[in-house]
């Protein structure tokens, strides 16, 4: 991300705050204060006429009336040419000082250098203590340093820093100006020479503050030293110094202000150098810096209020001074008027810092970048919130809108982040930023795969936005061809990427254009156009992005030309592995399993190429007169065969490969998963199916995948138990019985047709047949038994497998798989029950519901967790749920009553959650399933479950009474799309809360809708009839709620409980209708009916009825 | 003619201030710090330093006792006489501080009511620290989540002179907020909260404020805004360090409201989740650090302990951060009132 330009208002307003804040700091050289002498006290010495002249001079410099005043000095001089050389002196001082605010360099030079040089007393005590050498020698200094008298003011400025006899406050001003001096002198310089001033300047001033930073002049020589610091990127020890400057402060306002723009500069300075920093770690933690430093920064509003406080100190100040001196003397006028100056000076920094009205929302726009940068989407977003809601004029809003735009999708939040660029381009046509967010406009959809919604919104932004650049306009038009591609229109996208060819002939997307253009003719099925596209692209670009791709396809071309070089596909496929199979880029792997899928499918048609000379051997074989025209076509049969499986082996080893290769390639996966199944079980092969899947599996043994592949693993493991073997060995039996059976009962047939049949013999020869076939029995069996244990043994490694895969998982309260898991061992376990009628007894060494439970608790492993509470949950919830498959709800009752009994909600997955809480609200155990309906919705709100969480809470509340509340619940599961299984339960309860709340229109609607619903015919049906019936009688509608209420009873009978009320409704409803009789009949109807016998109503049926 | 430096006087004075000293109209008295202790001894005794005073609450007094000609004089100063205090911060009021953060209310309580004590009578002297302790006595109050007790402090407090401080009237404004919260009067909560963030400028209140509307948002079910008020304090106010945590607690706890199947693109719970760990690995000593541990994940608990962990040994936990939390006692431990 590039640093986004400052806004220059800013940048003025900044500069000049500070400029005036450096001014108005008390600066020992300040030449005003020490000009103002007591000039009558001198002139007094002299003759009258030369002391009203100095004395009028003397007004006149007070009023700033420089060049008057000079007139007059000039004319005190010539009639002093006798006088004491302290008046002399003072005389040239003043010239020297009018001069100097003239600005007239050359002559400030001239004055102070005699003044220097002719008075080594200076002014003596005529002002003061101070005989002024200091001050002219600075001033002297400022005005070489003014005219670019480099060298000559450094000179001098190294006499007074090293000169022991100086005032230290006068040695620090000399190291300050020096610094200040080397940093003029090297703004005109090459790069060198600026560093080379720079260095200087921080060797001068750190000598300035070697002793501390206790003095004002030393903080501002320290403050000076910040300033250079942080220009120089040496943020750290800025931030180091400040902080000490900071801790020696006055607490006065403008001390304050000043730290505080010292702040931002940090802050900027680390902002612009994380921005150019190349090492991730290192932008990181520039950014968290700046972050800190803009956050530490006073907003406008406490600047206001300091700038405030500053000036009312001010106005106290002058306001005291006026009042105690009605008649100042000099002193108290220099005093007054020093005042006034501050006061003026703060009120203008006032001004201009009102006037500036970015101030606060450039320190938000500043924290949220930081903040993006460093991934902190939702603190971005809230920080580029304030300033569209509090700094809406902001100069850069644009921009800030942009990151807006960025920060919402990073955050997820496709949808808003769309209205946002829309607006923006309505609102702000003309802005820098309409391109790129034109271009995000539709790329959110695109990214999102909503191909249609992603053109029609590239083309609004055609159409609308009229300041796209050039290169925006292309990359529209690219993207609205690309969508079209997406979205498998493949003549359409053909026609936009040749209508964009046209257009743009050089555009960077050219490669990406032909080849495009060639895949629509391959998609299409048109071989011989894909050819010639892919051969032009490959013309163009032989070293192009897409050639490996291009290369595949040309195999698949030849795989689908007519006829098809299958052979030449096999042969470019091996080349295509050869060139590429080691490459390990993303491309590449991702293809992988498709060039392998390629081969399999081209060597399964090569072996099919043989079925027909396989058929035709075959009915040779059969034809065959002689045994030797059998066994010539048998052997051809056999070689075919060979062949052919030969084919059939290269095939699956294509498509395991391209398996074992598909984890990033969901087709390729998917295709050849389901070619294996059909292949390899039919093969025998359920071992290398379970290795296969098994693998598979362990990629991610939570994705929701995964579950599918362990199934697969399950299946074959079981598979493995019936081993082809034992066919095998059955059949080579029953062939080796089948000859002598044969040939014994051929022995019975003969001796029964014998003349006479001999009896005796006939049963000998029966008995021998008998025992043949007992022989051939035994035999079986006992390799039926083998097989039952082989079986039983696979289905107990079957079950290891989902045991260890269960216990993988059944620690982690979040993993939803691990119920399904629980439930699908459940099932299995469950299958081994022998179930017996209720009452019965099982037959001894029948394996039973209570040797399921011992299992399935051993499997679980329970016992290895007994820590895990979740664990332990988790296996009462499997033992509910393998009562529910041996169909023992007593067991799922007392097995779900004690995960209610013992756990806490948050320790509970979201299913046990959802599960139990359902069946504690069936109870009606309200406050513990409201418990466990509220953690769905604190802790899992984005489960699966989650519905469950709404329908059951709002259930409760609706129950309760509290029907707002309730409908509240709902309109959130509704805002939410959070109704999922339980959107029947959702609506109705909704329903049933804007009936109670008199709002009869919607609610009707709302059970209409329900009634209507062929989907979701049953008990909830039952009930809308039955409010509609209600609502129309609330309404005074009878004759319609007696409808409503017949509808009901009629229509669902097994629903008792509605039917019950639909009953009494309507009985009642008659009786108000004066049709006492028709209403005793319908009771003594409703009282017959043996399901509504035992129902509430059936009370108040009775009594009515009697009544009647 | 060059006049003293103001800043320089001020500089100097400073130097003398290091000491916790009375200032009178006239002179001022360095004086014992009536909380410090010598543990060396047992049972430990008050550290007296002879050459400085000794407050005397009982009289409302403070004695110098030095020698003079060989005599031992003892001079007595009334504490309404007191001009200024200078006191650096006191070792006790850091700690009731720290006591309040990492859930202590009790222990804070116990900290703090001395302090307000001894400076009851110096309330409205420049340097008391009575403001300070008060308000510090507020905040373990809220803590201790006991209306009744908070309520009685707030009634006493507003009867105060001292409640006319615009700092004093301001925190007092904050609790009766937080009361209202509390009781559920949350409309009317964020209505005034909203006005008061429009007219405040110091940071740390108007942290509070955004703490005290964004309770009321979560309790309303207002999610997103609760969201967008909590990460407020973070993203503006994030020096203000005893907040923040709150406030990302806060934050987390919105995210978890405001997440469904229909927004499960925007990773709700894994943002959550985030700023959980982030409260663990910043601020493990808290009492938001002890909430996020009980709502997130085991896995989730150690992932964060161990960053925490390599921060604490690359030294990159603000000071603080880590300080030992001392076993909580039974009239601290708030759990029967979650």
């Amino acid at each position: 991300m590039t640093a986004p330009s400052e806004s220059r208002t800013y940048r003025l307003a900044k500069a000049a705050l500070l400029a005036v804040l450096v001014a108005i700091t008390p600066a020992p050289s300040a030449l005003r204060a020490q000009a103002a002498g007591n000039v009558v006290a001198g002139a007094k010495s002299e003759g009258d006429a030369v002391a009203e002249l100095f004395k009028d001079a003397e007004k006149l410099f007070d009023a700033k009336k420089y060049r008057e005043a000079l007139e007059k000095y000039v004319e005190v001089e010539k009639k002093s040419d006798q006088a004491q050389d302290m008046y002399k002196a003072v005389i040239s001082f003043r010239k020297g000082s009018c001069y100097y605010f003239m600005k007239d360099w050359p002559r400030t030079e001239k004055e102070f250098t005699d003044f220097l040089a002719k008075y080594p007393k200076g002014t003596e005590d005529f002002f003061d203590s101070d005989n002024r050498r200091g001050v002219a020698e600075l001033t002297l200094i400022e005005s070489f340093s003014s005219q670019g008298k480099w060298d000559a003011a450094l000179t001098r400025l190294e006499k007074i820093r090293n000169s022991i006899t100086e005032r230290p406050e006068v040695r620090v001003n000399a190291f300050a100006l020096s610094a200040k001096i080397s940093v003029d002198r090297a703004k005109s310089g090459d790069e060198a020479a600026k560093k080379a001033g720079y260095s200087q300047a921080v060797t001068f001033l750190q000598q300035a503050i070697a002793e501390g930073v206790s003095t004002p002049e030393r903080r501002e020589a320290a403050i000076q030293l910040v300033e250079i610091y942080t220009k120089l990127g040496l943020v750290k020890e800025a931030e180091q110094l400040k902080a000490r400057v900071d801790a020696n402060k006055s607490g006065s306002p403008a001390d304050l202000i000043r730290s505080n723009f010292q702040l931002l500069s940090i802050g900027d300075a680390r902002f612009t150098s994380a921005d150019s920093a190349v090492d991730e770690i290192a932008r990181g933690t520039l950014y968290r810096q700046a972050l800190a430093s803009y956050q530490g920064t006073m907003r406008a509003t406490a600047v206001t209020r300091d700038l405030g406080k500053g000036m009312a100190a001010k106005e106290e100040t002058l306001e005291a001074l006026t009042k105690a001196n009605p008649k100042p003397n000099d002193e108290m006028k220099v005093r007054i008027e020093q005042a006034r100056v501050d006061l003026e000076s703060f009120k203008k920094i006032d001004a201009e810092f009102k006037a500036n009205k970015d101030y606060d929302a450039i320190i938000s726009y500043r924290i949220g970048l930081c903040l993006l940068e460093l991934g902190r989407p939702w603190e971005a977003f809230v920080a580029f919130k304030d300033i569209f809601e509090r700094s809406p004029g902001f100069t850069r809003i644009t921009g800030a809108y942009y990151y807006y735009v960025i920060t919402l999708r990073q955050m997820g939040r496709r949808e808003e982040a769309q209205k946002v660029c829309k607006d923006f381009l309505k609102k702000f046509p003309k802005a820098d930023e309409v391109s790129p967010i034109a271009i995000i406009l539709g790329e959110i959809s695109q990214d999102n795969e909503d191909y249609k919604e992603a053109i029609e919104h590239y083309k609004w932004a055609r159409a609308n936005v009229p300041n796209l650049t050039p290169d925006a306009a292309m990359e529209i038009d690219f993207r609205i061809a690309a969508c079209l591609f997406s979205q498998y229109e493949w003549d359409e996208a053909r026609k936009a990427f040749d209508a964009f060819s046209a257009k743009y002939e050089r555009s960077p997307v050219r490669q990406q254009v032909l080849y495009m253009t060639a895949l629509c003719w391959f998609y299409q099925g048109k071989y011989k156009e894909t050819k010639e596209g892919f051969d032009k692209y490959q013309g163009e670009y032989p070293k192009g992005l897409f050639i490996p791709d291009v290369r595949y396809r040309q195999a698949i071309v030849r795989f689908g030309v007519q006829p098809p070089e299958t052979e030449e596909t096999i042969k470019l496929c091996e080349e295509w592995l050869k060139d590429y199979g080691a490459d390990k880029s993303d491309e590449i792997q991702v293809q992988l399993p498709d060039v392998h899928t390629l081969v399999g499918d081209a060597n399964i048609r090569l072996a099919e190429g043989f079925d027909k000379a396989i058929r035709e051997a075959d009915l040779v074989i059969r034809a065959a007169q002689s045994p030797a025209a059998r066994a010539k076509a048998q052997e051809e049969k056999a070689r075919l065969d060979k062949l052919k499986s030969g084919f059939t082996d290269k095939a699956i080893e294509a498509y395991i490969t391209a398996a074992k290769l598909g984890q990033r390639n969901a087709n390729a996966l998917e295709f050849v998963l389901r070619e294996l199944n059909k292949m390899l079980p039919g093969r025998g092969e359920h071992r290398r199916m379970r290795e296969l899947y098994m693998e598979l599996y362990n990629w991610d043994t939570k994705d929701p995948k995964a579950l599918t592949y362990l199934y697969e693993v399950i299946r074959a493991t079981e598979r493995m138990g019936d081993r082809k073997e034992f066919a095998e060995r059955s059949e080579e039996i029953q062939k080796k019985f089948s000859a002598e059976l044969a040939k014994a009962r051929l022995k019975v047939d003969q001796l029964e047709r014998a003349n006479p049949p001999v009896q005796a013999t006939i049963d000998a020869a029966k008995g021998e047949v008998k025992a043949l076939s007992g022989k051939l029995a035994e035999e079986l069996a006992a390799v039926e038994k083998e097989r039952q244990a082989s079986i039983a043994r696979a289905k107990d490694n079957a079950l290891k497998i989902l045991s260890d895969a269960v216990a993988e998982n059944i620690n982690d309260r979040r993993q939803e798989g691990a119920e399904k898991l629980i439930g699908f061992l459940a099932e299995k376990v469950a299958k081994k029950v022998r179930r017996v009628r209720p009452g019965a007894q099982p037959e001894p060494g029948a394996y039973t519901s209570a040797d399921a439970e011992k299992e399935i608790t051993r499997l679980l492993r329970l016992d290895q967790n007994k820590d895990s509470l979740v664990a332990q949950a988790r296996g009462y919830y499997a033992l509910g749920q393998l009562a529910v498959y041996t169909r023992e709800p007593a067991k799922t009752e007392l097995n779900f009553s004690k995960i209610a009994a013992n756990y806490k909600p948050e320790e509970l997955s979201p299913t046990i959650l959802a599960v139990v809480g359902d069946h504690l609200l069936e109870k009606g155990d309200l406050a513990k399933a409201d418990a466990y309906f509220a953690a769905i919705l604190t802790v899992a709100r984005s489960s699966e479950y989650a519905d469950y969480g709404y329908a059951g809470q709002a259930e409760i509340l609706l129950r309760g009474k509290k029907f707002k509340e309730a409908m509240a619940l709902c309109d959130e599961a509704i805002e939410a799309r959070a109704l999922m299984s339980k959107e029947l339960n959702i609506m109705f309860i909704r329903a049933q809360c804007l009936a109670e709340t008199q709002k009869y229109d919607e609610a009707k609607k709302g059970f209409e809708e329900i009634a209507k619903t062929k989907e979701w015919r049953g008990e909830k049906t039952a009930g809308s009839l039955y409010w509609l019936g209600l609502i129309e009688e609330r309404q005074g509608r009878l004759n319609e709620a007696v409808a409503f209420y017949r509808r009901c009873y009629q229509g669902w009978r097994k629903y008792e409980g509605w039917s019950a009320k639909a009953y009494l409704g309507c009985a009642k409803m008659l009786i108000k209708l004066n049709q006492r009789p028709d209403a005793k009949v319908l009771l003594t109807e409703m009282l017959s009916k043996d399901r509504i016998k035992e129902t509430p109503e059936a009370n108040e049926a009775r009594k009515l009825s009697l009544s009647l | 003619m060059r006049n003293p430096s103001p800043l320089l006087a001020a500089a100097l004075l400073a130097v003398t201030a290091s000491a916790q000293t009375f200032v009178f109209r006239t002179d001022r008295w360095e004086v014992n710090d009536p909380f410090k202790m010598d543990t060396s001894v047992m049972p430990p005794k008050a550290l007296v330093d002879p050459k400085k005073g000794i407050i005397n609450l009982v009289r409302g007094t403070v004695e110098r006792t030095f020698t003079q000609g060989g005599a031992e004089v003892t001079n007595t100063r009334k504490l309404s006489d007191v001009q200024q205090i200078i006191w650096p911060e006191m070792p006790r009021l850091i700690e009731a501080r720290a006591n309040v953060n990492r859930g202590e209310p009790a222990k804070a309580l116990e900290n703090v009511e001395p302090i307000i004590n001894l400076f009851e009578p110096l309330k409205k002297v420049p340097g008391s620290l009575w403001l300070e302790a008060t308000v510090l006595k507020l905040d373990a109050l809220d803590r201790l989540n006991n209306d009744a007790a908070l309520g009685g402090f707030l009634d006493a407090l507003e009867k105060d002179e001292a409640a006319s401080t615009p700092e004093l009237a301001t925190k007092i404004q904050l609790a009766r907020l937080l009361q209202r919260s509390r009781r559920g009067e949350h409309e009317s909560v964020i209505r005034e909260a909203d006005d008061l963030i429009g007219k405040m400028d110091d940071t740390e209140v108007l942290a509070r404020l955004h703490i005290v509307k964004g309770a009321s948002l979560m309790a309303t079910r207002k999610y997103e805004a609760a969201m967008n008020t909590y990460l407020r304090v973070p993203v503006f106010y994030g020096t203000e360090q005893e907040q923040v945590p709150k406030a990302m607690l806060g934050a987390a706890l919105a995210f978890r409201g405001m997440d469904g199947p229909a927004v499960r693109e925007q990773k709700l719970e894994e943002t959550s989740f985030r700023y959980l760990r982030d409260i663990i690995i910043t601020y493990p000593v808290s009492k938001e650090a002890d909430e996020a541990r009980k709502i997130l994940p085991k896995e989730e608990v150690a992932k964060a302990e161990a960053e925490q962990k390599k921060l604490v040994a690359a030294g990159l936990l603000p000071d603080g951060a880590t300080i030992k939390k001392s076993a909580v006692r039974p009239e601290d431990d708030q759990s029967a009132n979650r």
